[in-house]
């Protein structure tokens, strides 16, 4: 019989194989890739795997193997062969790209399912750059026998836009507050630069996502996102994306109790540490912080294996969450090893020492989450997943962290303040997070302004200095500027530093600045040094500046900073607060001691209309050690503080120059709100703000006659235009001063950097 | 910006010329050092004449040339590709080996993800498995080797990262997978060397004593063995063989390498 | 509130397990109430070792200081009953500065100019993207 049933073929053994159909691809490479050789027993398994790997080449449309006495009879049909394959009328995608998309390459198979399926990717890139109407065609043309040629014609069409994102159902936020919480945005003058208008499926999944955190983190326990779809309208090439919500009440916190099965572990002592209190409004991210805390002190004291799991019982009438904390005994496991995978240019080390844990100790859930919440933060990864295998014995387990490494270096244009007078430069800047990969921060950055102002600067930091967490590193600055008329300003130096998190949100720092400063005269008095006559006369301590130049300081200084802001872009709550001190007399020419303070509160005025208001105040005092100070001792307070006032506008003057005071308060009031008529994405914010301050006293050598040395109170209001710029965030401010001494120097408009923290 | 010109295809004829020209023309360019022309000279007969005994030679030329111009995940895909269409035939040892150090030119240091060293060993294996009697056998079995120190100094590297912050437990888990695992790498004396500083440091004295017991029975002159054993004199011990007969035991287990 | 921090590391000491294994118990029943030992001993498994550690950071950044070291070794006879247990604490530990010399290793490293230029893809497409940008 022709074919022998399969079983008899069961051991068979045969002594040719005989290929036929195979013209182009050659029985040799037929018979290579067949597991049953001549002269070898072979199975059904055999032949079923030979078929499927004959398939597997793509060469071939149709595989038959069939035994017929001692000859193995395999008959192929050819699938055409592809000559070359080219891609026509693509602008966007390079030739090459889209080669790497596709599956159909050069002398490859030519199969219409191969094709489709190649046409369906090309689709999906260009949906992905945002250009959904894109048409895909193919073209074909026969060469040689049995090969053809391949054009994918491709019509790209134009940029799919968003024309608008509209909420319903949400009376608790006003639809430029939730637009602002989703990164996808409606398409705006700067979008082609911004690319923010691109609409994917899984960028709208993870906004979704974004917006449940933060009702969840409001009080809306209840939130859900009933629909989000985009309706693509085929005429207009362009998205429009309806998102409906329902809001839910809004939840207070009801009882909050802390209940623990687990022997030795009082609850009553962990009462204390929870961030969630009875009457404050629900938030997700509280209970996390609370389950957080616990878990940490109850690890700490010395049961690393006990589990939190929070436990909330709505009220429906009150509208209250009572949540109870149960702390558990959790299963006795231990940490193997911390397997490390992906990480291609991060060190080893960098990865391992965000863990608390380390091999061999007890698994503890809260320390891996922590783990992975700190390698985040890092900014060096696009993911970070971190899975658990079993171990070699049933209670050990393998924790695998999988990182991937992003570009973390990074070439900036950003704005930025020039040192003597405040004006604003702007900054090119190149930057590097991961220095090879051991962690390090590097940024070198060089700007100009008007005035020719100069600025350059190099910074170098270390995150765990000698092992401790410690942030230890070093700065090199240089600028120059002649903004003033009579002389130029030069400065020099450079500063060491260290600083040490207290907490997650409170960090200290102590520093040491060596720096030289230059008073060069471009001649605008006599060459004695007496200040000539006319108006470019120049006061005394400006001279003496001029006359002794190339000082040096040597300055020792310590702060404080605490900064609960939740975003620096777009702040809607928190505190941004520092304290300062810092003496100057070991060696250098300036000998005082001086402190200033500066603090931030926002706060979220109306959720419904997105306004969000600030109160800053600031403080500071210079005490001279030696006889008197130097003219750059002194502070100089001006536009930059109290708008309505040019740089160092306000405070002490001799004959029209300011010479800087001893002490200063300042105090300002802000509202800030979106501009109804400009769309969401181009990121600009109206501000109205009221703003008041003073600087007085002086104890420079001879600033005798000078007038403003006590104190007065300068006040000013205005409006202005925050712009969240891709260089930035800028402020464009139009004060005008409502109390101010008659020598002091106004200007009502002012260009300068928001959110400066 | 600009971007690539639309190409009519109806007038891209298969050009066909006789593959044993392109072949030589191909050697000719490696010869004269233009690596990537005879990449694409090669490449070029692949297209024109798949499947024909040039296109398979011309296939381990084009691995070969990419391998030597560092394209080293092309030279892969290449050698893979031939080793899909003709895994007998008689170039497999040399393609299967060129895909072999494709891999072992990528490992990377011990800082970071080794997988390019598991790699280097599976596709090196492949040819001593296979092709035992290829002139190639042996250098695979060196960039084995080589590969397999790179995976022991790992473990060696995040064993120092604990010993360090004196977690014992932890370094002396990573320092006996060097021992029990990679015995025959270059990390193997100091894999017990450093067991002996950390049972040492944690005061289990007889521990140490052991392992410098057999590293000193294993390697007599070794550096390491001079520090271990000068570490212990400090304090008042020698290695000496503990309890019975099993130093011995552990010692010929090195010895033999089972 | 007191910023120090604890951390036990290595195997929870529960000292009621501790009890059932007294001298002459066999070596399931130590698998069995003490778990899987920490380490044996290296070169023959007639040792279980159940290592612990305490530590104390007193503050967020300093180092994590070792306090308190609890090492329990358990000896067993060729047929796997427990012939000893032996008790180490911190004190018995040496202190001694570990070899600083370490042996080489190979393998590509990358150089800042390699990171800039395959990092730079970070800062190549941001330029690009910003001068790209203002193209089409």
């Amino acid at each position: 019989a022709v074919i022998a049933s399969a079983a008899a073929a069961q051991a068979a053994v045969i002594q040719r194989v005989d290929v036929r159909g195979a013209q182009r691809v050659g029985a040799e490479a037929v018979r290579s890739n067949l597991s049953i050789q001549p002269g070898k027993t072979f199975s059904n398994a055999d032949i079923d795997e030979s078929v499927k790997r004959l398939y597997a080449t793509g060469f071939f449309s149709d595989v038959q193997i069939s035994v017929s006495g001692g000859t193995l009879v395999v008959t192929v049909a050819e699938n055409q062969l592809v000559n070359q394959v080219v891609f026509n009328g693509n602008r966007k995608i390079k030739d090459d790209k889209l080669a790497g998309i596709v599956q159909t390459q050069p002398q490859g198979p030519y199969s219409d399912s191969l094709i489709s399926a190649d046409i369906q990717r090309i689709k999906e890139a260009y949906t992905a750059i945002g250009r959904s109407d894109v048409e895909v065609t193919t073209q074909v043309v026969p060469v040689a026998e049995g090969r053809v040629n391949l054009a994918f014609v491709i019509n790209e069409g134009e940029r799919t836009k968003i024309s608008s994102i509209n909420f319903s159902g949400n009376n608790a936020y006003s639809d430029g507050r939730l637009a602002s919480v989703l990164q996808t945005k409606e398409s705006g003058l700067l979008s082609f630069l911004t690319r923010k208008d691109v609409y994917n499926e899984d960028k709208l999944r993870a906004d979704e996502e974004a917006l449940r955190q933060f009702y969840y983190n409001h009080g809306y326990a209840d939130f859900r996102v009933i629909s989000s779809e985009a309706v693509l309208n085929e005429a207009g090439n362009e998205y429009t994306i309806n998102i409906t919500v329902d809001e839910g009440q809004r939840y207070k916190f009801g009882a909050v109790t802390v209940e623990s099965t687990v022997d030795g572990v009082d609850a009553a002592q962990l009462q204390g540490l929870l961030e969630t209190h009875e009457g404050s409004t629900y938030s997700a991210r509280d209970v996390q912080k609370s389950m957080e805390a616990i878990s940490r002190r109850v690890s700490s004291a010395g049961y690393p294996f006990a589990r939190v799991v929070p436990r909330g019982d709505r009220n429906f009438e009150n509208n209250t969450i009572g949540v109870t904390y149960l702390v558990d005994q959790g299963e006795r496991a231990y940490v193997e090893r911390i397997e490390v995978r992906g990480n291609t240019r991060t060190r080893d080390y960098v990865i391992r020492r965000e863990f608390d844990i380390s091999e061999g100790d007890a698994f503890n859930q809260e320390t891996i989450s922590r783990a992975k919440r700190r390698l985040e933060a890092l900014g060096f990864f696009s993911a970070v997943n971190i899975s658990t295998q079993p171990g070699s014995s049933p209670d050990r387990v393998v924790v695998v962290v999988d990182v991937q490494d992003q570009p973390t270096g990074s070439f900036g244009i950003g704005a930025g303040y020039s040192v003597d007078n405040g004006g604003v430069v702007l900054e090119a800047s190149v930057e590097e997070k991961n220095f090879l990969g051991r962690g390090q921060f590097i940024r070198v950055a060089a700007g100009g302004g008007f005035d020719d102002t100069q600025t350059y600067n190099f910074s170098f930091t270390e995150p765990y200095f000698l092992g401790y967490r410690l942030a230890a590193g070093f700065d090199v600055f240089k600028s120059s500027t002649s903004s003033n008329s009579q002389y130029d300003y030069e400065e020099q130096g450079a500063t060491v530093r260290v600083t040490a998190p207290i907490t997650e949100d409170l960090a200290t720092t102590l520093r040491y600045t060596y720096k030289q400063i230059d008073y060069i005269n471009d001649g605008a008095f006599g060459a004695n040094g007496v200040a000539g006559g006319g108006d470019d006369t120049i006061a005394a301590p400006y001279i003496d500046a001029i006359t002794g130049s190339t000082w040096t300081q040597s300055i020792i200084g310590h702060s404080i900073v605490y900064n609960t802001v939740d975003d620096r872009q777009n702040p809607h709550e928190g505190i941004y607060a520092s304290f300062t001190h810092e003496y100057a007399g070991l060696g250098g020419d300036s000998d005082f001691y001086k402190a200033y303070a500066r603090a931030r509160l926002f706060y979220t005025l109306s959720d419904e209309f997105d306004v969000v208001g600030s109160l800053a105040g600031s403080a500071g005092h210079v005490v001279a050690l030696g006889d008197n100070l130097n003219v750059f001792d002194q502070f100089k307070i001006g536009g930059k503080e109290i708008r309505g006032f040019a740089n160092s506008g306000i405070g002490p003057r001799m004959g029209g120059d300011s010479i800087g005071g001893t002490t200063y308060f300042t105090a300002s009031a802000e509202a800030t709100f979106p501009l109804p008529a400009v769309p969401q994405d181009l990121g600009f914010r109206g501000a109205i703000f009221a703003d008041a301050g003073t600087l007085f006293g002086s104890k420079l050598k001879n600033d005798a006659g000078a007038d403003g040395t006590d104190m007065a109170i300068r006040a000013s209001v205005g409006a202005g235009i925050q712009w969240n710029s891709p260089f930035g965030a800028l402020r464009f401010d139009y004060a005008v001063p409502v109390a101010k001494e008659d020598y002091d120097d106004t200007q009502e408009f002012r260009f300068s950097m928001a959110n400066q923290f | 910006c600009q971007s690539d010109p639309d190409i009519d295809i109806t007038k891209l004829a298969a050009e066909t010329d006789p593959p044993e020209v392109l072949y030589n023309q191909g050697l000719a360019n490696i010869k004269a050092g233009n690596m990537s022309e005879a990449a694409r000279k090669f490449d070029a007969v692949d297209a024109q004449h798949p499947f024909s005994e040039w296109s398979r030679k011309s296939l381990v030329m084009s691995t070969f040339t990419k391998y030597r111009l560092g394209r080293y995940a092309d030279a892969i895909a290449t050698g893979n590709r031939y080793m899909n269409l003709y895994p007998k035939s008689e170039d497999a040892a040399y393609a299967q080996y060129l895909v072999g150090l494709s891999y072992w030119k990528q490992i990377s240091s011990v800082t970071q993800d080794q997988k390019n060293s598991v790699k280097t060993i599976e596709a090196m294996q492949r040819v001593v498995d296979e092709f035992p009697n290829s002139e190639y056998v042996d250098d695979a079995q060196a960039k084995i080797r080589f590969a397999r120190d790179q995976l022991a100094g790992k473990e060696m590297q995040v064993g120092r990262y604990y010993l360090e912050r004196k977690e014992y437990l932890a370094s002396i888990q990573r320092f006996r997978v060097v021992v029990e695992r990679y015995p025959n790498t270059n990390q193997i004396e100091e894999a017990l060397a450093r067991l002996v500083e950390a049972y040492y440091a944690m005061g289990v004295v007889q521990e140490a004593q052991t392992a410098a017991a057999v590293l000193g029975h294993n390697y007599p002159d070794s550096q390491w063995y001079a520090d271990s054993y000068q570490l212990l004199q400090k304090g008042g011990l020698e290695p000496r063989e503990n309890a019975g007969s099993w130093i011995a035991r552990a010692g010929k287990q090195l010895l033999t390498g089972s | 509130c007191t910023t120090s921090e604890v951390f036990h590391n290595g195997y929870v000491v529960d000292q009621a397990a501790l009890d059932l294994v007294p001298v002459g118990s066999s070596r399931e029943q130590v698998l069995l109430s003490l778990g899987t030992p920490s380490t044996t001993a290296t070169f023959d498994g007639e040792v279980f070792y159940y290592i612990s550690q305490k530590r104390v950071r007193s503050v967020a950044f300093m180092k994590q200081k070792l306090v308190e070291q609890q090492i329990l070794a358990i000896y067993f006879d060729k047929n796997g009953i427990v012939t000893q247990e032996a008790n180490y604490t911190l004190q018995d530990g040496k202190v001694f500065d570990t070899i600083s010399r370490t042996t080489p290793t190979g393998g590509r490293d990358l150089t800042f100019l390699q990171q800039l230029l395959s990092g730079g893809g970070g800062a190549a497409n941001s330029v690009k993207n910003i001068l790209g940008g203002m193209g089409n």
